[in-house]
């Protein structure tokens, strides 16, 4: 339940607990904010109580961002939840190894160790049980490895081609 | 010349704006539409919707031949440029009047003429009417350069084919000159197609001035007084009103008369605007006429009760336009603030988003025009320019008074606007005391910048986090005896 | 229920002292937890900063709720072993709150001897899944450890394996698992992630291999990498014993967090109602319950401290007065209480069995709160049947199907405290006040008992004693017997499940109880026989 909060420019970390009735909301730089929403008039309406004072403010609430109408100005905060950005982000060095499904023959190999290939591009192709299959790079990258060359049998859940580690940027 | 189905080859506020007008007097209405563009009110109003194709929604406005051939397609009998887009294109014209479809605005050859920022120029010049000191480069490009010295400085480079504002170069000691020159030439040869040039004084400290004009194109011409649109934001115009607090009854009679004898001297049709440069000593100088409904014309129908769309399809329908100018008044005070999808505190860099929220503000002396409708989004496909919150008071003071009310209580969430930039402006006491010049918000940047503000930003971010309803919802998962021993530890 | 009345005076000057003492005694504890929990070679800081890690405790800072408890089980294991040298036997286990859900936490302390499980590391890990399983709540294992402390391995080697033998039967009853690979997972550590239901590998740092390259070269002279061996990516996506590769200690914890959202809620026992705190103040029990044992206090007087309210219905006030029973709440669950205020006598003996079968009958929780010397000798006594009363105590009370929370206040000796639910009577939780002391029988009874054998011995071999020798001797023997009959001594070798502050113990009740709520008590056998 933490969140990072861009306002005014700045970025704060904050959690939200709740005790009942009110929420406090935790900031980063020790900030505490009990405070409590209440719904308010007309549409997105709503009334925020903080502090002993109530705020009458209009808000709607976007993808990334929530928008608040406070007092004759409008303002954007920015939200971000890096559970989300983190926990279920594909991750993207499992695409560094191709390895044999089951056992079989190399036919062809299509690159070298150190040559750059982009995303889809053929890198070589395997014969297992009278199936021919070509293995195609899962990302843009630069080759590391392949320990195979034509005419090879491997076996079930050998490595065929290992990528670079991603860079920065890439 | 029968106006009876007209199509409205514009989008946005100006398209709806139009239409309005258009369907209250009776007209079938038809509106441009490009199939990525976003749903905005004008499509609500129009009795048909006409999709054109470009290679970008912009050029798609462009397309005369397209456009002509969607007026006669669905049997327009007249277009409505609206402003911007093909709304001075001489070619437009001459298309339309061949296709034999009536064109709300001038002849082909006035926007010819009036196009040529060069030729207007000369035109008026050779008139009698006051044109700023300048140079023109087609006189005689050889000594294009020597003449610009003798103009003095400051100087403006301004490109002969520009306008609203663009590509324009201040140039205040001689030796940065001619590098400037060939800069603004190159420009002018991008942005416009043409890199021929003219040089004018700069007034230092200047005031925009224009009056609007409307004439039957049968001689008959009036002026519907002026506008000031000093606050300007690096040449766009971001607040305009009526009337100028710069000028006594002396000299608006001067200024609007000047203009009204311009539009004479070329038999004007339509509506128009002819600019001015009002400098502190009282004197002022022509800048171009703009032969069109401009942006701000409602500043102008609020003080003067006129609806200049209406007397516009009126004189284009060849029906009498025989107002005197003994019977325009202007009345109480207007302004007109535009709100602009771009975020002040970043440069003013275009803003895009989902419209999450619109709640335009209503009330006396209010009124919105709009090309914004909740649920659509803001893309970078056209101008950043969204909408027009125009006010009427009866004077300045309480113009200003219901304008700040009016724009605090312009509520869009999803999007960055300016409408906090507006209210600062607003608020500043050189614009409450009307001492203003084309100079005011660049001098005044610092001033007009958004104050921090830590209570506030503890409200947002209360605001904020409890209106995260995922956020709640995993803190409310926490069953309650955790949440109420809170982070203990033994 | 009623509010109990207090007989205290908070301002009174015995009062006062009593709590001084109490105080200063509870000081020492947090100033010895503190640095048994914080204090590290700065070398070992450095080395996990160079090597990318985060410190555990770090690591639990991220992976629980933010603004929720953290209940930690014996911090001061191993405090007097060791040298010193494994604080907390280098290991953290305990319960806290994981989007939403009560987890048991393990997580491998790197920060000292690279987290390596030293002999009492293994029954704190045991304990912690016992605890598990006991209150079907599911666990995240925060592996980083080296392994078993070599020199003492085969201390470690035999019982180490009921660790993954409680993994198995977790799994077997269908409590989740989850394990965060933040280090090397070596040998028998491999089993760990082996054997969880989600397993999810840092990159570069984590690894599970059974043996490492070292061995591996010196067995068989292959040659090869740590990733390519047991790294993040060879178990994610060849050898299937891993599920999730992550790039980060953080990437990882977050994928844990949102892991553990996924595990299915337990529906909830017992009878809870809206909490209430006490109506007095927790810091009175410094004043009330004196640090020597042999000082009488009213038992009643810290129920009211510790329940909702201070409400309290008490049972069979004026039968067997020396054991109180009866009901309260706490933090809103209803409780039977048995607190010792006095001797058991054969009187207080059987109330205590017939309070513990009426509980079990609806399914009540059971919290004993011990001072107790023992049961009554004497002639009288056994001729009624003390210890057959005794006897009666022990099986209801082991035979009981609800939970069972032990809270050593003062004294525990004798069988008094097997029969208040001592350790190995299976409570879900035991845990001592820092002045508590426990044993056989108290220590200056056990000195003089054991100085007088040593001493008969001592003359039998050398006649003329001189006195200061027989003054060393009954010395050494006194410290020595205080010594082991201290919370200390008794909670580094996981006597208990910790020591805690009396002020924090009604916190400590609330989270267990809730933990226990989910599993619901079977009945019992038999319908209750009045004693």
């Amino acid at each position: 339940m933490r969140r990072t909060l861009e306002v005014d420019g700045e970025k704060i970390a904050i959690w939200l607990a709740s005790t009942g009735g009110a929420h406090v909301v935790h900031c980063d730089d020790g900030r505490e904010l009990p405070c409590r929403l209440l719904p308010g008039p007309g549409r997105g309406g709503h009334v925020l109580e903080l502090g002993g004072q109530s705020y009458p403010l209009r808000l709607a609430v976007g993808e990334d961002a929530t928008f608040v109408h406070l007092d004759g100005r409008t303002w954007r905060v920015g939200r971000t939840d890096l559970a989300q950005t983190l926990g279920g982000a594909a991750d993207g060095a499992a695409l560094d190894v191709l390895a044999a499904p089951m056992p079989g023959v190399v036919i062809s190999v299509a690159v070298a160790p150190g040559q750059e290939v982009a995303e889809g591009q053929p890198l070589m192709v395997i014969e297992s049980m009278k199936l021919e299959t070509t293995l195609t790079a899962r990302r843009a990258g630069v080759v590391a490895e392949v320990p195979f060359v034509r005419g090879d049998a491997f076996d079930s859940r050998v490595v065929l081609v290992r990528m670079e580690p991603r860079k920065e940027g890439m | 010349m029968t106006v009876s189905k007209l199509l409205v080859a514009n989008r946005g506020e100006i398209a709806a704006r139009i239409l309005r007008t258009a369907r209250a007097q009776g007209l079938g209405t038809a509106v441009l539409r490009h199939g990525a563009e976003q749903t905005g009110p004008a499509h609500l109003i129009a009795d048909e919707i006409v999709e054109i194709d470009g290679p970008t929604p912009v050029a798609a406005y462009l397309e005369t031949a397209q456009i002509v051939a969607a007026a006669q397609r669905i049997g327009a009998n007249a277009v409505h440029p609206g402003y911007g887009f093909l709304a001075e294109n001489a070619a437009l014209v001459r298309a339309l009047d061949a296709a034999g479809i009536t064109f709300v605005g001038p002849t082909a050859e006035v926007i010819d003429l009036m196009g040529d920022k060069v030729r207007a120029r000369a035109f008026v010049e050779d008139r009698g009417f006051p044109v700023a000191p300048s140079a023109i480069e087609d006189d005689d490009p050889a000594t294009f350069v020597e003449r610009a010295r003798t103009v003095g400085y400051p100087l403006l480079i301004k490109p002969s084919a520009g306008g609203g504002g663009k590509g324009m170069r201040i140039v205040r000691d001689d030796a940065a000159l001619v590098p400037e020159i060939e800069t603004a030439r190159r420009e002018g040869q991008r942005y416009f197609g043409d890199g021929r040039l003219f040089v004018e004084r700069y007034i230092e400290r200047p005031r925009h001035i224009e009056v609007q004009v409307m004439g039957d194109g049968r001689g008959h011409v009036v002026h519907f007084w002026e506008r000031e649109c000093s606050i300007q934001r690096r040449f766009q115009k971001i607040i305009e009103e009526t009337p100028s607090p710069a000028l006594n009854p002396e000299q608006r009679l001067e200024i609007c008369e000047t203009a009204a004898d311009i539009a004479r001297a070329v038999n004007y049709r339509g509506a128009g605007t002819v600019e001015f440069i009002y400098a502190p000593d009282g004197a002022f100088y022509f800048l171009e006429m703009n032969t069109r409904l401009q942006v701000e014309h409602p500043v102008t129908e609020m003080v003067t009760g006129r609806d200049l769309v209406a007397d516009q399809l009126r004189i284009a329908a060849g029906e009498p336009f025989d107002v005197a100018q003994g019977d325009v008044r202007q009345d109480g005070h207007s302004i007109e603030l535009r709100i602009c999808a771009e975020d002040p505190a970043d440069d003013f860099r275009p803003a895009i988003g989902p419209i999450l929220l619109l709640d335009e503000p209503r009330g006396e002396g209010v009124r919105v025009d709009s090309g914004l409708l909740e649920g659509s989004a803001v893309t970078t496909d056209f101008d950043p320019m969204l909408a027009k919150v125009i006010v009427h008071g009866r004077d300045r003071a309480e113009a200003i008074a219901r304008a700040r009310g009016a724009v605090r209580d312009y509520v869009l969430l999803g999007v960055k606007t300016n409408a906090d930039y507006l209210d600062a402006i607003l608020a500043h006491p050189g614009f409450t005391a009307g001492e203003v010049s084309t100079g005011f918000l660049a001098e005044e940047a610092e001033a007009l910048r958004e104050r921090p503000d830590a209570a506030r930003n503890n409200v947002l971010i209360a605001a904020t986090a409890l209106s995260d309803s995922r956020l709640v919802a995993e803190v409310e998962s926490v069953p309650a005896i955790y949440r109420k021993m809170g982070a203990w530890r033994n | 229920m009623r509010r109990m009345e207090t007989r205290v005076r908070p301002n009174s000057p015995e009062f006062r002292a009593a709590a001084a003492e109490m105080e200063a005694t509870v000081k020492r504890f947090h100033e010895i937890q503190d640095r048994t929990r914080h204090a590290r070679p700065q070398r070992d800081i450095d080395r996990l900063r160079r090597q990318n890690k985060l410190l555990v405790r770090e690591r639990l800072t991220l992976l629980l709720d933010p603004g929720t408890p953290f209940l930690e089980f014996s911090s001061l294991a191993a405090n007097d072993l060791y040298d010193g040298e494994a604080p907390g036997a280098n290991v953290i286990t305990g319960v806290g709150v994981i989007s939403g859900r009560e987890v048991v936490v393990h997580a491998d302390d790197s920060s000292n001897k690279g987290g390596a499980w030293y002999p009492m590391t293994v029954p704190k890990i045991v304990r912690a899944l016992q605890f598990a399983l006991q209150n079907n709540v599911p666990v995240v294992h925060l592996c980083d450890s080296a392994g078993g402390y070599l020199e003492d391995m085969a201390q470690v080697f035999a019982p180490g394996g009921r660790v993954f033998r409680n993994q198995c039967m977790l799994s077997k009853r269908g409590i989740p698992q989850l394990a965060l690979v933040l280090g090397h997972c070596t040998a028998g550590g491999a089993y760990v992630p082996a054997l969880c239901e989600h397993t999810i590998i840092v990159r570069d740092s984590g690894a599970i291999f059974l043996g490492g390259p070292p061995l591996v070269k010196a067995a068989t002279g292959e040659e090869v990498s740590v990733n390519d061996l047991g790294g993040a990516d060879m178990h994610t996506s060849i050898s299937g014993t891993g599920d999730y590769p992550v790039s980060s200690e953080q990437e990882g914890i977050a994928l844990a967090r949102e892991i553990v959202a996924t595990f299915p809620r337990k529906p909830r026992a017992f009878d809870w109602a809206e909490p209430e705190a006490p109506y007095y103040d927790a810091r009175e029990l410094y004043g009330i319950v004196p640090t020597d044992y042999r000082i009488r206090f009213d038992m009643r007087e810290v129920i009211a401290r510790i329940v909702d309210g201070s409400r309290f219905h008490e049972y069979q006030p004026n039968y067997g007065t020396t054991l109180v029973t009866g009901y309260a709440r706490i933090w809103g669950c209803k409780v039977g209480i048995l607190g010792n205020n006095g001797v058991l006598f054969n009187d207080s003996s059987l109330k205590a069995a017939h309070f513990i079968q009426l509980c079990n009958q609806t399914g009540t929780p059971l919290i004993f709160l011990q001072n107790t010397t023992g049961y009554m000798i004497g002639r009288e006594y056994e001729e009624r049947g003390i210890t057959k009363d005794g006897a009666k105590m022990l099986m209801a009370q082991a035979g009981s199907e609800v939970p069972k929370i032990t809270v050593l206040t003062s004294g525990a000796f004798g069988a008094g405290y097997y029969g208040m639910c001592g350790r190995a009577w299976d409570p879900r939780l035991i845990m001592s006040w820092p002045a508590s002391q426990m044993g056989v029988m108290g220590p200056e009874q056990a000195a003089r008992t054991l100085g007088d054998v040593k001493l008969a011995q001592m003359r039998r071999e050398n006649p003329d004693l001189p006195d200061v020798a027989v003054q060393e001797l009954r010395d050494r023997v006194r410290a020595k017997a205080a010594n082991e009959t201290s919370a200390y001594w008794y909670t580094s070798r996981l006597y208990d499940d910790g020591i805690i502050d009396p002020v924090d113990t009604r916190n400590m009740l609330g989270i267990v109880l809730s933990c226990a709520a989910g599993v619901t008590p079977a009945a019992p056998g038999y319908g209750v026989f009045r004693m």
